[in-house]
């Protein structure tokens, strides 16, 4: 009998344990006038929060900023929980990438404040177009513009000397298809990474960089347009030189960035970021350049990445949490600090005339990379995302792979088009 | 003769061997990156011999996710979890195994069905209940939802199976009560099986990522795969700080099975014989 009372004894204790330690935080902890805002967002971000957190608390000593840090795709799922749950359990502020933005107004168009009722239109100047189109829904702001991606080609000044090339003579991306045959034939290094079968982000810049993407503006499929067929037979040209380099992910790019197997990594002014924690070793070795263009003088502008602020209209503090956002987004000093101490880039256009942009990087051997990046700016095209960003990646991915595995690109892209209008019920546009 | 069976026996060592570092590879290598500075492990050269960074990691791991909280949640509600999950789990086998009632077949039948649904089905409706109930963001939420475990039942059904009814028979007539006959006649028989088990229901629970992630949403409240996972942003990750991470992690899972292999290789031991 003995053991049968041990066994309900942790039964009953495992209860009351249980009991004792759910502790009933409740957010009714209004005390006051005190306001108690949270914020989910992820990795550096999260510290530039606090930090502009404690700015604005000098001059708003009752609102007081409480923030999450979750993972960047795992803020996503328990944003669509909530939202699909009747806007229960969300924060206050929510950070969101800007090809998600459109897809979460669509499918919940109560789910999000309107900003523009609240007043962000007067700050509208100071942003560029492409950004304010993506924070923007049938003209409306739904996110407070925060960080940006204008794209650039991070490269291996070593392995460009060693092979002679000068990256300011590339002005073309047949330029560089000829540089990166020199610089393998002289260093063996490839040109580019690129995970092949998964992943498409140099195809996606060029697309944004020649004004087109997967959709045009009015929502309709847009892979047979013939600038995404330039721009995956671009592609296929590398990739017939041998200058791609096959890599596993994100770890992979990241992989072939320390160990110089590559010697251009083109993605988004946050790449920065990246090179500077994990390549240390390479101190001094690293320039920028723009996009090459298609043609001479063409457009050497695109934009990959970036994330803005969105407060869901479950909040019980809407005018707290606009009050603070419209302080983190509009003013100078707050981004000038996001940037210098995370990498944010910020889209705040009255923050580039400060000295952190004028001056040069020391990493980057004293090249002014942030100048560069600013300039780039005005220039980026709008890329079209909708709420079915997710289906038209997952199919033009697809084709990219059936590119690389010898299709031809225009029946490649054909077919992946029809298969996004078969799975989305979307138009394709006919050339 | 004895020469085959001695060439047999390095050949089947040699296999052994071989999976041996396969299996274990991954881990050293997670050491490994847990001892070194983030990026290293990318090196063209990648070193195999620990570095000299462990500490830096793990001060740095705790200051982003506060190791001792997060290991502290996730140990109580998997310990919890696996006490209260084995008691209710155990007795459903029993009754299902041993008890004759009306439509136990059809109930036992449902009850295998509901593991055919796919989880993420059941989180939107399983979020509203526990927003209804007031649970989120608390252990209840993180620990109630899920203690009835089909596959757990069917485990310890399907061992329970094999206890001979004439025992049972024989400790009614000699006038125990049914809880008597549950706990001091069939259980001490069961330890194998309750074993196995528990390292189960555990391992489930600790490596339980997408419900902790929707239930809860403050950090005080995250359990270790939730903490480990907000170490990924989109640029920026500190490899050193996520290896140290997931070495830690490892540890209690490899602890509480060694407690209980005993048990649980006799248990397989057991079935084998018979």
């Amino acid at each position: 009998m003995r053991r049968y009372w041990n066994f309900l004894l942790l039964l009953v204790a495992s209860m009351v344990l249980l009991a004792a330690c759910s502790k009933n935080d409740s957010a009714s902890s209004d005390k006051g006038e005190k306001v108690t805002l949270t914020a989910w967002a992820w990795n550096v971000n999260v510290g530039a929060l606090k930090e502009a957190a404690k700015e604005f608390q000098q001059e708003n000593p009752n609102i007081e900023l409480k923030v999450e840090d979750i993972g960047r795709l795992d803020v996503y799922d328990k944003l669509s929980t909530g939202l699909a749950a009747g806007g229960t359990g969300l924060p206050d502020i929510v950070l969101v990438e800007d090809d998600r933005i459109h897809g979460y107004v669509e499918a919940f168009p109560k789910g999000f404040l309107n900003l523009s009722e609240k007043g962000f239109d007067k700050h509208a100047d100071h942003f560029p177009q492409f950004k304010k189109d993506l924070t923007m829904v049938d003209g409306k702001f739904y996110a407070m513009p925060f960080d940006a991606g204008p794209t650039g080609m991070f490269y291996r000044k070593d392995l460009f000397e060693k092979a002679g090339v000068k990256a300011e003579e590339i002005e073309t991306w047949d330029d560089f298809l000829e540089a990166g045959k020199k610089i393998k034939k002289a260093t063996g290094a490839y040109a580019m990474p690129l995970d092949k079968f998964k992943d498409d982000p140099i195809f996606r810049m060029m697309l944004n960089q020649l004004g087109v993407y997967y959709f045009d503006k009015d929502g309709k499929i847009d892979l047979t347009n013939p600038k995404a067929v330039q721009a995956m037979e671009m592609l296929k040209k590398f990739d017939d030189a041998k200058l791609i380099k096959d890599v596993d992910g994100w770890n992979g790019v990241v992989s072939a960035t320390v160990d110089g197997s590559v010697a251009t990594i083109p993605f988004g002014a946050w790449y920065y970021g990246t090179i500077i924690d994990q390549a240390k070793d390479t101190k001094g070795k690293w320039g920028v350049f723009l996009l090459p263009a298609f043609e001479k003088g063409g457009n050497r502008a695109a934009n990959l990445g970036g994330s803005s602020w969105m407060i869901p209209a479950s909040t019980k503090h809407p005018e707290e949490a606009y009050k603070f956002l419209e302080f983190f987004s509009t003013t100078k000093e707050i981004q000038l600090m996001a940037m210098e101490k995370y990498g944010l880039f910020p889209s705040l256009s009255t923050a580039y005339d400060s000295e952190l942009f004028t001056s040069g990087v020391e990493f980057f051997s004293g090249e002014k990379i942030w100048q560069l990046f600013a300039n780039e700016m005005k220039d980026i095209p709008t890329a079209y995302y909708t709420n079915d960003y997710s289906i038209a990646l997952d199919e033009s991915i697809k084709a990219q792979a059936d590119v690389f595995n010898g299709k031809d690109v225009k029946k490649a892209l054909k077919e992946a088009a029809e298969r996004i209008k078969a799975r989305t019920k979307r138009e394709i546009n006919r050339y | 003769m004895s020469q085959r069976k001695l060439l047999q026996k390095i050949g089947l060592y040699a296999v052994l061997t071989v999976g041996v570092i396969i299996s274990l590879f991954p881990f050293y290598w997670a050491m490994i990156g847990a001892t070194n500075e983030s990026g290293k492990m990318f090196s063209s050269t990648p070193t195999l011999v620990p570095g000299t960074k462990l500490i830096e990691n793990i001060t740095n791991l705790n200051e982003s996710i506060g190791i001792g909280r997060v290991m502290f949640n996730s140990l109580f509600v998997a310990g919890t979890y696996t006490v209260l999950s084995l008691i209710i789990c155990t007795m459903a086998a029993y009754a299902f195994a041993k008890f004759h009632f009306k439509g136990r077949n059809v109930i036992f039948t449902i009850f295998l069905l509901s593991m055919m649904i796919p989880y993420h089905a059941t989180v939107i409706p399983l979020f509203k209940m526990m927003a209804a109930f007031g649970w989120l963001n608390t252990y209840k939420a993180l620990i109630l939802p899920n203690l009835a475990y089909p596959f757990a039942i069917f485990l310890m059904r399907q061992n329970m199976l094999a206890f001979p009814d004439a025992l049972i028979e024989a400790a009614r007539i000699d006038g125990a009560g049914e809880w008597r006959i549950f706990f001091r006649i069939v259980l001490p028989s069961m330890k194998p099986a309750l074993a196995a088990t528990a390292i189960f229901l555990f391992m489930y629970q600790w490596n339980s990522f997408l419900w902790p992630l929707i239930a809860v949403s403050s950090e005080e409240m995250y359990t270790f795969p939730v903490a480990l996972s907000s170490l990924f942003g989109l640029s920026r990750i500190d490899y050193g700080q996520v290896m140290a991470g997931v070495t830690l992690a490892t540890v209690p899972i490899i602890v509480f099975f060694l407690a209980l292999q005993r048990h649980f290789i006799s248990g397989m031991l057991g079935s084998a014989v018979k």
